[in-house]
């Protein structure tokens, strides 16, 4: 073996900064609930509002005369009443939704999004919940989207959805993925 | 595999009369290299399972990915380099190993760029990094986890590797295996960064992310911009410098100098030594001492006293001059 002295470069510090940035963000994860949400969505949402938009797409939204329905309607009401949460709904077009999501005026969006959405630049989707086939016979899994980069509140909406995905494949006539 | 490219590696010292120890070294680094390689091909399989939409990760895996080409580029110069000389290239192949360590460099520099610029578009648009829930091994959970575990992973080897590669780099006057050994250190620095990048992201600080890319990005830049400029400057024909730093005059050129100086039978001298990869190549300008020209076994002398300054004057050529040649730059 060999023995050499490592070169020492101006920007040998680079590693030592990184180093510790590691051992104190290490430190910090053993004593926080990760994901955290930058702007802290879930938290404010939770005993407060949370804001969703909707699209409608049978038969995951529905509105008539002020009732709303729908497989994704009922499980947003449900996921808000977990985290007692009063849910506002706004109603749009997809695009317009997906753009009032990306600036932070909506929390979540749903209206029959698929995992081939193109708003993945814009919005966060959450995994697929559950597969159906489409118009064209292909299987499409579903999906919400929520804000870019609010993990905490993304991670909680998977995992609620994730446990009534059998429910819900049962429910539309589709599989659990 | 590692058996056959010692026995390349063996074949290939002679052809090039590394001296015995040398050779030894060149066989340690071929197998480190093959060691790299197979390496690099677990490291981007696993951080292609673990991949995300962390900006530090992707770098992370797109850098592993560029870190094939310089141990590539020394196996195969490795094995172009001892040819025998050819009509069309009657200076032999050795300036192969210029050309892989160039090669090196360039992506070194592509690396770094990639990461400065790809982050600060990230940082400059604020995109706020979505991490979700991922289920493997049975369970599930925050994937950041996973990536960490993939990253860390990816930490370890390379520095290893990257110290292991001085040694022999330094030994062999190896350029390329010296622009790896660059290589290996960015890949654990861009791998840490990935770690505290995705740790950020869970953190809520969405920032860090890109900033610690940025960081690694202006560190593994400024590496591959320093071997850049001494590769160009290498096939541009300048003296010879130590393998590490481009500035620092070889040491073989003062020692030929000296050597030659100090032989009876001149009276003044001149030295050219340029790098041709391992080997420098000499061009000794002599006016003899006396008026009587330099005999045949004058010449062979100098030449031989050349040669015994480093085992790296490999090529010698002799020239006796009435008076040294005008033009080019005084002896230092």
């Amino acid at each position: 073996m060999v023995t050499v002295d490592m070169p020492t470069k101006p920007l040998s510090t680079v590693p030592r900064i990184v180093a510790v940035a590691v051992a104190v963000l290490l430190s910090l994860a053993g004593c926080n609930g990760i994901p955290v949400d930058p702007d802290g969505t879930l938290e404010r949402a939770s005993g407060g509002v949370l804001r969703v938009g909707m699209s409608p797409q049978e038969p995951w939204t529905a509105s008539e005369g002020g009732e709303r329905s729908g497989v994704e309607v009922g499980l947003i009401e449900e996921f808000a009443a977990g985290v007692d949460a009063e849910v506002e709904w706004h109603d749009g077009g997809e695009e317009s939704l997906i753009g009032d999501l990306h600036r932070g005026e909506l929390d979540v969006v749903v209206g029959g999004l698929t995992e081939k959405s193109p708003w993945v630049d814009q919005a966060a989707l959450t995994r697929p919940y559950v597969v159906v086939d489409g118009p064209a016979g292909s299987p499409e899994p579903h999906v919400m989207a929520t804000r870019m980069g609010e993990n905490a509140l993304l991670v909680a909406l998977e995992r609620f959805l994730a446990e009534r995905s059998t429910e819900i494949a049962q429910q539309v006539g589709g599989e659990a993925p | 595999m590692t058996r056959r490219g010692e026995r390349v590696a063996a074949a290939l010292a002679d052809q090039i009369e590394l001296p015995p120890d040398k050779s030894r070294v060149l066989r340690r680094a071929v197998r480190l290299e093959w060691l790299s390689l197979a390496f690099l091909v677990t490291a981007v399989l696993a951080m292609y399972v673990a991949l995300g939409s962390s900006q530090a990760m992707k770098a992370a895996w797109i850098e592993d990915l560029l870190s094939f080409l310089p141990p590539i580029a020394f196996l195969i110069t490795n094995r172009i380099r001892a040819k025998e000389p050819t009509g069309d290239h009657p200076f032999g192949f050795h300036r192969s190993v210029s050309v892989g360590y160039l090669v090196s460099a360039s992506a070194l520099l592509t690396m770094g760029t990639y990461l400065v610029v790809e982050s600060a578009l990230g940082l400059v648009a604020a995109e706020h990094t979505p991490i979700g829930l991922v289920t493997a091994f049975g369970s599930t959970f925050w994937a950041g986890w996973l990536m960490i575990a993939a990253l860390a992973y990816t930490l370890v080897p390379p520095v290893l590797l990257g110290r292991a590669k001085l040694g022999p780099a330094r030994d062999l006057h190896d350029k390329v295996l010296y622009a790896d050994a660059a290589m290996n250190k960015a890949d654990w620095q861009t791998a840490a960064a990935g770690i505290v990048g995705v740790l950020g992201i869970g953190l809520g600080l969405w920032w860090l992310d890109g900033v610690a890319a940025i960081l690694i990005g202006a560190s593994v830049s400024h590496d591959g911009w320093t071997n850049l400029r001494t590769a160009l400057s290498d096939l541009m024909d300048s003296r010879a410098s130590v393998f590490d730093d481009r500035t620092t005059i070889h040491p073989a050129v003062a020692g030929v100098r000296d050597a030659v100086r100090a032989d009876p039978g001149v009276d003044a001298v001149q030295v050219r030594i340029r790098e041709e990869g391992h080997v420098f190549h000499a061009e000794v300008f002599v006016v003899p001492a006396t008026a009587a020209p330099l005999g045949d076994a004058d010449l062979e002398r100098i030449r031989d006293t050349v040669r015994a300054v480093d085992w790296k004057l490999h090529h010698v050529v002799v020239a006796p001059v009435r008076e040294l040649p005008v033009g080019n730059l005084p002896v230092p």
